[in-house]
């Protein structure tokens, strides 16, 4: 088998992301659905509705009367909490473990993802986008070909290394320099057998702005942005580090200044007690 | 025993058993001082260069930015016993993202703000260890005032 085989039989014995995270954000995308309908495409998957009620009634919500039903959780937490937990329980098990290829111990690449959902979708609300929801879940599972793509860095650790430091290329470009395939392509490939929205695809393999006209998409732009704002606060950043391309004019195309961007980092640094229990809760 | 210091945090200690020690600097910048005379060390791990773009943030975090953090930081360690002109000052973090430029560049902000206030102030940086495109996790021991960083990738050095 060619490695480009091999990378896809990899893919199919990949645990995909359940399936009520794809209906939940059918529904909570389109303007016309309601409360109920949200909750009933919950419901319906009795593993995620325990768990959902397992983390509302968590003693960090502080509920006085536990929540016995997902309308009880909606009606005590609000609706964006819930879909929130939903999303995340859906993409924690996909980013345990560690990725030993990438630098990244047990935990740290889930701590990155979850951070960079929340920042994205704050970007997401502060601009006014519609299905900040989506882009959340896109920005919370962007990096999901690193989970595959680890094995065969590892392997070409020296080489890729080599060239971000001494051709000065990024680690995306140096990945498909090396391997012929990077992490973000990978990403939408595994995106699409999971059968993800084309939109999700797309934000997914677009995630470092390989291609720089992707620039224009808002939402491309806004979970991009929040990924470089992740890797300059630097929190479960792995031997990657900071080597991917910057590119200010996102900020431009979203009607953001540096400040506004250093108030994200600042905001970031305010929540971060926040996304910890978060993380532990999921 | 190690004594964490989070992002946007703190901590001073006399306790010579002690390590003092900050994960993940990216252009975030990891301050470390020492006073060897009387074992008095300190880190702090700040995000930003300026508290004037949220000062309520900065009066409920002041550990967050450049300005409000490094003079929380020297008076802790004076309190401590250490002296301005014994105390050793070593920097870490500030790094960049590729083609991250001009005032785009948090990491170098986050350097010239320290920069400038020790400019100000006649304080020496001893050793630093900033820029570039990698991730930092600097360590103190109290004890011995010896600091080991390590990067992505590599195994810790004492420097």
């Amino acid at each position: 088998m060619s490695s480009l085989q091999y990378l896809l039989a990899e893919i199919q014995n990949l645990k995909p992301i359940p399936a009520v995270a794809h209906q939940l954000l059918a529904v909570v995308d389109n303007p016309g659905s309601s409360m109920e309908d949200m909750a009933n495409v919950i419901q319906y998957d009795p593993v995620m509705t325990a768990n959902v009620l397992r983390a509302c009634n968590s003693a960090y919500f502080g509920l006085k009367h536990p929540a016995e039903s997902i309308k009880d959780a909606v009606n005590m937490l609000g609706t964006d909490q819930v879909i929130e937990l939903v999303l995340l329980k859906s993409g924690a098990a996909s980013f345990s473990g560690s990725q030993g290829g990438y630098g990244l111990e047990e935990g740290e690449m889930w701590r990155y993802s979850v951070s960079s959902a929340v920042i994205a979708k704050q970007m997401a609300a502060k601009i006014g986008l519609a299905n900040k929801n989506t882009i959340f879940t896109a920005s919370l599972v962007k990096d999901i070909g690193k989970i595959i793509l680890e094995k065969y860095v590892a392997r070409s650790r020296h080489k890729i290394l080599d060239l971000v430091e001494k051709e000065n290329l990024s680690f995306r470009e140096a990945e498909k320099k090396v391997l012929g395939i990077d992490h973000a392509e990978l990403g939408a490939m595994i995106a699409k057998t999971w059968k993800f929205s084309p939109k999700m695809v797309k934000i997914i393999r677009h995630h470092h702005l390989a291609d720089e006209t992707m620039i224009k998409d808002k939402e491309v732009a806004v979970v991009y942005l929040a990924d470089c704002i992740c890797m300059m606060i630097g929190v479960g950043v792995g031997d990657d580090g900071l080597a991917y391309r910057f590119r200010d004019q996102s900020l431009r195309e979203l009607g953001f200044g540096a400040d506004d961007m250093a108030l994200i980092i600042a905001a970031y640094g305010e929540n971060m007690q926040k996304i910890e229990n978060l993380l532990h809760m999921v | 025993m190690k004594q964490i210091v989070g992002v946007a945090d703190m901590k001073v200690s006399n306790n010579p058993a002690e390590s003092v020690i900050t994960y993940s600097l990216g252009s975030c910048i990891g301050l470390v001082v020492y006073d060897p005379a009387v074992r008095v060390g300190g880190m702090l791990h700040y995000m930003l260069p300026e508290s004037s773009i949220d000062r309520e943030k900065a009066a409920a975090r002041p550990f967050m930015f450049a300005d409000t953090g490094i003079p929380i930081l020297f008076k802790t360690a004076y309190q401590l016993g250490a002296v301005k002109s014994r105390i050793r000052i070593y920097v870490a973090g500030g790094a960049e993202i590729l083609d991250q430029k001009g005032f785009f560049n948090i990491g170098k902000r986050n350097y010239m703000a320290l920069k400038k206030m020790f400019f100000k102030n006649n304080v020496i940086i001893h050793k630093q260890d900033v820029g570039g495109n990698i991730n930092r996790t600097v360590r103190l021991e109290i004890g011995t005032g010896d600091i080991y960083i390590k990067t992505s990738g590599a195994q810790e050095v004492k420097i």
